[in-house]
């Protein structure tokens, strides 16, 4: 197939896909399914940014589901009794939570995987407990009634497509990043540190850049989850939620954007099936988890790229090493007398 | 045009020394081979001068500019290139991706402008993309450009961290081993293209156990043992001496 026609091809599938998810208020069946469609654009949100952290980079982030937090209160506190603007709120939240993924990332991703792993979790509860102990604040135990967003983002279809325009947004900012140097460089990060080393990638800031981004995104998927919610408890923010968007990566597969989409996506809707599967949400979590894990290690998005190869019978030939030396010189010396 | 030299450089681990009081200067435009018995001190003098190391006395420097105790990285951007021994390429990427990450230190497009799409970083990136193209067409890469690097055969993998190595335009590239494991065609090809690579001005380190590559192709050969420097000199002078051929090269 020619290029040009491939791209065309893309973009229409594309469009259509947009077209259809833009227009779900108008085919989902109950208020319900689209609270649930809402429910994955906002923890894409969040899991579209941890992405590159922990899909791209490798950091194994569980404790985002803190940030998450931060972000919801910040905007209930700011949005309700204090009267700012919701957009501004918002703002406001993902600045917050950037604020706090600098002050966790500084000191803990130096740490290698398995300790960063644990003072990410640390941290969660940390501020778990400060937003029960904080009472004045944050409601404590009894938590926090959280304002909706202006009109016309005000009605559940409104913030539907709030949701929709910021996830869209994020997905963007991450495709963006990924297909640049920084992906190759978060990559190098991830997979071998002597290689990104010898290269020059500054591996604290290009981790702590993306951590700093993810903390951003988790600050606003924060405000969206509270509005969505309309009532946030530190109960609401539980442990299992963090290591909940940690799975959506490993099953959607490292080193990709597509497949944690679908992932978050499939692991959101799952249990919301129906009744019976809620109750046995976690046993599916840890089914899918090991079932991918085993088989599929490298994730969906990794499944859907070599099925499509093998569809187009792309199949790996080799050919013998055969160095074109006039080429070499040509191209050397370009790169020495800019 | 800057030499890269260490000047009287000793390393320990623990009580072992692996180099005690070692001189050893690269000059632009020339190979420079270092050989030597297994523990010698070879592949610790080219993590020293990469950086992987820092010295415990004695000096690295490129020019006048004193690196003893500079990251790798910062080596890397002032144009010290590597490979390894056992080539360190990222499994899931493609060669032409590959490759470009060599040209990491030749960007500036931040995280931010990368994100919003700004125009820096897709400029950039076009002209690293026709870099790597033509760098891996070079080395004989051409037909494999769009392959994962973990399906790669070996010869593949060492030509590909030349590759990446180049792309960010090195006045020193330092190889660990890169005739290691090659078939004696593919040596005659590394042979051509490091010749290339001098020609252009580069200074070539060579680290190699397959001592015929190495008198073949360097312009000077040092050798070590036991962390000290046994001879140094022109290929002809360095084979014949009568304690390099005791200790390593055999009767």
């Amino acid at each position: 197939m020619p290029p040009a026609a491939d791209t065309t091809r893309r973009r229409i599938a594309f469009g259509g896909v947009l077209l259809l998810v833009a227009a779900l208020p108008f085919w989902v069946r109950n208020p319900y399914q689209l609270h649930i469609a809402s429910l994955i654009g906002v923890y894409w949100v969040l899991i579209g940014g941890l992405n590159l952290v922990a899909g791209y980079a490798g950091a194994i982030s569980v404790g985002h589901v803190g940030l998450l937090s931060v972000g919801a209160y910040a905007f209930a506190i700011l949005a309700g009794p204090h009267g700012w603007h919701p957009a501004l709120a918002v703002l406001a939240a993902g600045a917050l939570g950037g604020l706090c993924g600098l002050l966790i990332g500084l000191p803990s991703l130096r740490l290698p995987g398995f300790y960063f792993a644990m003072s990410t979790l640390a941290c969660s509860l940390i501020i778990g407990e400060l937003a029960l102990a904080k009472q004045n604040l944050t409601g404590g135990g009894v938590g926090l009634a959280v304002p909706g967003f202006a009109a016309p983002f005000r009605s559940a279809r409104g913030l539907y497509w709030l949701v929709l325009l910021l996830a869209g947004a994020v997905t963007w900012f991450t495709w963006n990043v990924t297909r640049r140097m920084w992906g190759r460089a978060l990559i190098a990060v991830r997979d071998s540190v002597i290689a990104a080393q010898a290269t020059g990638v500054p591996i604290l800031r290009v981790k702590l850049t993306v951590f700093v981004f993810s903390g951003v995104t988790a600050g606003v998927a924060g405000a969206l989850f509270g509005s969505l919610q309309s009532y946030i408890t530190p109960d609401t923010f539980v442990f299992e939620m963090g290591l909940f968007f940690f799975v959506c990566i490993i099953i959607g597969g490292r080193g990709s954007i597509i497949g944690p989409l679908i992932g978050t996506a499939v692991l959101t809707a799952l249990p919301e099936l129906s009744a019976p599967l809620a109750r046995l949400s976690n046993f599916l979590y840890g089914v899918l988890l090991l079932v991918v894990v085993l088989i599929a290690p490298e994730g969906i998005g990794r499944l859907l790229e070599t099925s499509i190869a093998r569809i187009r019978g792309q199949r790996p030939t080799s050919l013998p090493v055969d160095p074109d030396l006039r080429r070499l010189a040509a191209a050397i010396r370009s790169g020495h007398s800019p | 045009m800057k030499v890269l030299e260490a000047r009287n450089v000793s390393k320990r681990f623990g009580g072992v020394v692996a180099l005690s009081q070692v001189t050893i200067d690269i000059q632009p435009g020339e190979i420079h081979g270092l050989i030597g018995p297994n523990g010698s001190g070879k592949t610790t003098m080219l993590n020293l001068l990469s950086g992987y190391y820092r010295p415990e006395e004695g000096t690295i420097c490129l020019g006048e500019m004193d690196l003893s105790q500079a990251a790798v990285q910062r080596r890397s951007a002032g144009g010290i290139a590597r490979t390894f021994q056992k080539p360190r390429l990222l499994p899931t990427l493609t060669v032409v991706d590959n490759a470009m990450i060599g040209g990491w230190t030749a960007t500036r497009a931040g995280f931010l402008s990368s994100a919003l799409g700004l125009p820096l970083p897709a400029r950039e990136e076009r002209l690293l993309r026709a870099r790597a193209l033509e760098l891996l067409s070079g080395v004989g890469l051409g037909g494999v450009l769009s392959r994962r690097a973990s399906l790669l055969e070996h010869a593949e993998q060492r030509f590909l961290e030349i590759a990446r190595g180049l792309m960010g335009n090195p006045q020193f590239l330092l190889l660990d081993e890169p005739a290691g494991g090659l078939t004696g065609v593919e040596i005659g090809h590394l042979q051509s293209i490091l010749k290339v690579v001098r020609d252009a001005g580069v200074g070539v380190l060579l680290v190699e156990h397959h001592t015929d590559f190495v008198f073949r192709v360097s312009d000077r050969v040092t050798t070590l043992d036991l962390g000290k420097v046994i001879k140094h000199g022109v290929p002809s002078d360095v084979r014949s001496d009568p304690e390099v051929i005791r200790v390593y090269l055999g009767p």
